[in-house]
């Protein structure tokens, strides 16, 4: 029988090589279909007329000869009872390839209805065996059943013209004999609900769902009718239903496999048409499919980390580090040979030549910083004072052998030993002997500069040289002196104090309002009683109004304070802050005028305390409260009604202070905005009552245009003004007569 | 023909050592029998994918390789400097004898021209995935390794060395719109790329096939749908049900080579 399948073989290659042969070779293999020969011809026969079906080389049309040559054994071969599952598999493939040829065919032919109904036969054949067959042959039936809906839907146009791909339902006329469009199509739809019943039911039979979803692309892309039912199917299929019963090894490759499946599905369809209404949808459930299925399997991953890498002889890093530390030897510092020493060896508590050698300096500052730090943070004390003691030991025994090691006494900066050993004892007193010997040299560089400058800066000139060269000065552990501070001119102070007072209001733009406003604490409240933006502000009024109080300011004249809020050079710190003050609120002043009035208020209670206490200080808030409302004044429009607040709220008014609310009657539109600030003074705050009712009376008199409301308020509060007025009132009145008469 | 020989089999549950073995003493003795026809595929079908081209072919199995990316790309001088040739039309030995002539030294010392080397010796030129014509009749390829028993231009499973192929092979798959109706298994191994992990990954391409050789032989020894009750539950069901058994004991042995798999349609 092999004999028989090489004969086989080589025909098969002729036909491979000439697709011409193809018809001539199935003509003759035919009879091998039949039930009655041996299986193995039959799968030959079987798996060969399916690669001829599918075969691309072949022109459309030689494939139809050929479909309608083999129609009638494909049938009685799917038909067969009991046929071998291998050899059935590669019938329906047949028939899958042959199923578009044949509905092609006998649209354009509807006088040989035979094949159609040996097509039929087969259909329902395969649609029968469908539920119940070996899975291959199932995998088979979901990829027929695919062709048959694709060629009995409509088609957009948009498949590839080869294959039979393009055969659909809008090829068939109208009137054809046997064929129905709309029991096609129904039928295709009914085909589609099962086929897509697999996603649903067998939702963990991975090899359904794989080959499912494998044959859907076409459909949606091209069968527009089939297109929201498959992708609902999709969007609704969990792949990762599975992933709830215990991950076997098999169970793994299965969830992967489904969720891979899916995602690719997904991200083919949104990429290809990304602007389809459905594309958000099918992008997010692919996203939370990767997402899903990262943590699946990531989670996997990393469980099986830490063996790996145990296994791989990195062994445990961390475990490593902290016992390797434990059997540590205790450190021993040799005595130093007789003889003259430099400072590097006298710090040298190793013994490897290779790392005395080592030339600490060219370790870049900052580095060998931290390195110090990590090293005096992990030290072991033990470890530290055994080396301290050593090295105290070898000074002493140098200072002991001293006097006989040099017995000449060597000026002080004669030989580079002498200056080593004279800054060796200043180095010495700052505590930084304690060290790694490996880093000495460097910590030594790094004091030199400065240390040398200070010590020859503030060395007494009396001593002598010879004084400084023994080793007794040499060694010991003079006082040491912090050199004077350089002399502050007048006007670098006021740069740093100006500089210190903008840091001040630093933090103002990073700070919250609180979230709750508190009732006022008034002027008991304490400074600093939250970090908001409140606290903050208090602190800076009290530090503009109290903090230099008595410390001089007393003893410029009044005249002086007041030019220098123009910034010159002698202003004060308080001042400095005031001025700060002023232009933070005019910033944005609407808003800021509570600070407004908390500053004028903390102004006002520190001038009673300068007065009561009879100090020398000048009186600020007149000054501040002018300044604010001239500030004000400059930006006010007519809807600012916190002018009228502010006058309210502040502690004390003046004649002047009003007085600067006359020059607003001079515009029209601001002038309701006067009058109602100062009739609110009048109704509300009786003490100003008659400071606000002069001022009415002032601008009654000078502008014109304020005189009604004026008039009126007048008549109102001032119980006089309605004779005085008759009689003020005579002459202008009798003027704009005479003038209208003229 | 229904003597099929089991030993090809049979290798699957050895050592892989025992295969890499086989595959360097130039490969094993023909057991005959039943093949299934592989096609492995990398990024530029020159290091991952012909490393399994050759370790398939000198294991008997009909075999094919393509490269998934657009153009295929050779480590340059630096990282911004590639080789770059095109798929299809530039053959192996050519590749090999440019980049001998500008820089031997170079180009031997990171291997290249060994991998050239032996690629020239497996088929003529790179191909591109999304350049087959599926289906086609290979009968021009008979000097590839692996050729025999590929003339019919399909692959019964494709194996992709990065997951990324896997994609491209998909997408691809999904964008033909599968008109010759064949199932095919895809399943996709990690491989790093570089020359030792493509040599372990060759090994472990070589078991995978084995075993899904054997599985697919079984599956044919049974006769007849009465063949259905008899047998081993495993033997019981056919090839393509059996694909993620097989794939998930192989994930045991090869547990730094993750592997996807799906069952997708040429």
């Amino acid at each position: 029988m092999s004999e028989q399948i090489q004969q086989l073989n080589a025909a098969r290659k002729m036909a491979l090589e000439n697709p011409g042969f193809f018809k001539q070779i199935i003509q003759g293999i035919l009879p091998l279909t039949a039930p009655s020969a041996p299986v193995e011809l039959r799968r030959w026969a079987a798996d060969f007329i399916a690669e001829a079906l599918a075969c691309p080389a072949l022109r459309t049309q030689d494939k139809e000869n050929l479909t309608l040559a083999i129609v009638d054994a494909l049938r009685s071969l799917v038909e067969a009872p009991d046929q071998d599952p291998l050899v059935l598999k590669a019938g329906i493939m047949a028939a899958a390839s042959a199923y578009p040829v044949i509905v092609r065919w006998i649209i354009l032919n509807t006088y040989h209805p035979p094949a159609w109904e040996a097509m039929s036969a087969i259909k329902s054949k395969i649609l029968s065996i469908w539920e119940n067959a070996p899975t291959p042959v199932k995998l088979c039936c979901i990829k027929f059943v695919q062709r048959v809906i694709l060629a009995q839907t409509a088609s957009n146009g948009t498949e590839p013209k080869h294959s039979g791909l393009d055969v659909n339902l809008a090829m068939i006329p109208p009137n054809h004999k046997f064929l129905d469009p709309r029991l096609l199509e129904a039928e295709a739809i009914g085909l589609l609900d099962r086929m897509l019943g697999g996603l649903q039911d067998n939702s963990s039979d991975a090899l359904i769902v794989d080959a499912t979803l494998n044959t859907l692309s076409i459909l949606i892309r091209t069968r527009p009718a089939t297109s929201s039912r498959i992708t609902n199917a999709v969007l609704n299929f969990n792949p990762l239903k599975l992933a709830n019963s215990p991950m076997t090894p098999k169970n793994k490759v299965l969830v992967k496999s489904m969720t891979k499946t899916t995602q690719m599905l997904l991200k083919h369809l949104f990429v290809r048409d990304s602007h389809n209404p459905i594309a958000p949808r099918l992008n997010q459930q692919y996203e939370r499919l990767q997402r899903s299925r990262l943590e699946i399997f990531d989670e996997a991953n990393r469980k099986r980390a830490l063996p790996e890498q145990a296994a791989a002889g990195y062994g445990d890093v961390k475990r490593q580090k902290t016992e390797g530390v434990a059997p540590q030897p205790p450190l021993r510092i040799q005595p130093l040979a007789p003889g003259p020493h430099t400072l590097a060896e006298v710090f040298s508590l190793t013994n490897n030549t290779g790392l005395q050698g080592f030339d600490v300096t060219v370790v870049p500052t900052s580095l060998t910083a931290r390195i110090n730090v990590r090293t005096l943070a992990s030290l072991d004390q033990g470890q530290l004072d055994m080396a301290i003691n050593g090295v105290r030991d070898r000074l002493i025994a140098l200072y002991a052998a001293a006097p006989a090691a040099a017995p000449v006494p060597v000026p002080v900066l004669g030989t580079a030993t002498a200056q080593q050993a004279s800054v060796n004892a200043e180095t010495v007193a700052l505590g930084v002997e304690e060290d790694d010997d490996a880093y000495e040299p460097d910590f030594y560089a790094a004091e030199d500069t400065e240390q040398i400058l200070n010590k020859l800066d503030n060395a007494p000139p009396e001593e002598s040289p010879e004084q400084n060269a023994k080793p007794d000065s040499a060694l010991a552990l003079g006082p040491f002196r912090l050199p004077p501070p350089p002399v502050l001119n007048p006007d670098t102070a006021v740069k740093v104090s100006q500089i210190t007072a903008m840091r001040i209001f630093g933090p103002l733009s990073g700070l919250e309002d609180p979230l709750v406003r508190k009732p006022k604490a008034g002027l008991n409240r304490l400074a600093a009683n939250s970090h908001d933006r409140d606290s903050w502000l208090t602190l800076i009024t009290r530090l503009a109004t109290r903090s230099t109080i008595g410390l001089g300011d007393g003893i410029k004249s009044e005249a002086d304070t007041t030019s220098s809020a123009l910034g010159r050079p002698q202003m004060s710190l308080g001042n400095l802050i005031r001025e700060m003050l002023f232009n933070y609120i005019l910033e944005d002043w609407r808003r800021r005028i509570e600070v407004a009035v908390a500053w004028c208020c903390e102004e006002w209670y520190n001038d009673r305390l300068t007065i009561l206490n009879k100090l020398d200080g000048p009186l600020n808030y007149e000054r501040c409260a002018l300044r604010l409302m001239d500030g004000f004044l400059s930006y006010i429009t007519a809807q600012d009604k916190v002018l009228t607040r502010f006058l309210s709220e502040i502690p004390q008014l003046s004649k002047e202070l009003l007085g600067r609310l006359k020059g607003l009657c001079s515009d029209p539109t601001t002038v309701q905005l006067a009058m109602t600030s100062l009739l609110y003074l009048v109704m509300m705050k009786p003490p100003a009552r008659e400071l606000a009712l002069d001022t009415v009376y002032e601008i009654w008199v000078e502008y014109e245009d304020a005189r009604p409301l004026a008039e009126k308020y007048l008549h109102r509060w001032r119980p006089g003004f309605a004779e005085t007025h008759a009689a003020a009132d005579g002459a202008p009145a009798g003027n704009g007569t005479q003038a209208m008469t003229a | 023909m229904s003597a099929v020989d089991t030993t090809t089999g049979a290798a699957s549950s050895s050592k892989p050592d025992q295969n890499e073995q086989n595959g360097q003493n130039g490969g094993r003795e023909d057991s005959g029998g039943f093949k299934l026809k592989f096609c492995t595929v990398c990024a530029s079908n020159q290091n991952r994918s012909m490393e399994g081209h050759l370790r398939l072919s000198l294991a008997n199995y009909p075999v094919i390789s393509f490269g998934t990316g657009s153009l295929v790309r050779l480590p340059g001088p630096s990282i911004t400097q590639p080789n770059v040739y095109k798929f299809n039309e530039t053959s192996y030995d050519s590749i090999y004898r440019e980049l001998e002539a500008k820089d031997p030294r170079l180009y031997r010392a990171n291997g290249l021209l060994n991998m050239l080397g032996r690629n020239r010796q497996v088929k003529w030129g790179p191909e591109r995935w999304q350049d087959w014509q599926i289906g086609m009749p290979r009968t021009k390829h008979k000097d590839d390794k692996g050729a025999d028993g590929m003339e019919g231009g399909v692959a019964d499973v494709v194996i992709t060395c990065e997951e990324r192929c896997w994609d491209a092979v998909i997408e691809d798959l999904l964008n033909r719109g599968s008109p010759l109706n064949r199932p095919v298994h895809v399943i996709n191994i990690d491989i790093k790329d570089n020359h030792e992990e493509a040599s372990v990954g060759g090994r472990a391409i070589v078991d995978l096939a084995d075993s899904l050789n054997k599985i697919a032989a079984e599956e044919r020894e049974k006769v007849g749908a009465s063949a259905f009750d008899s047998g081993s539950v495993g033997a019981r069901s056919g090839f393509d049900e059996r694909v993620p058994d097989v794939l998930a004991e192989w994930q045991e042995r090869w547990p730094n080579l993750p592997a996807t798999w799906t069952l997708a349609w040429f």
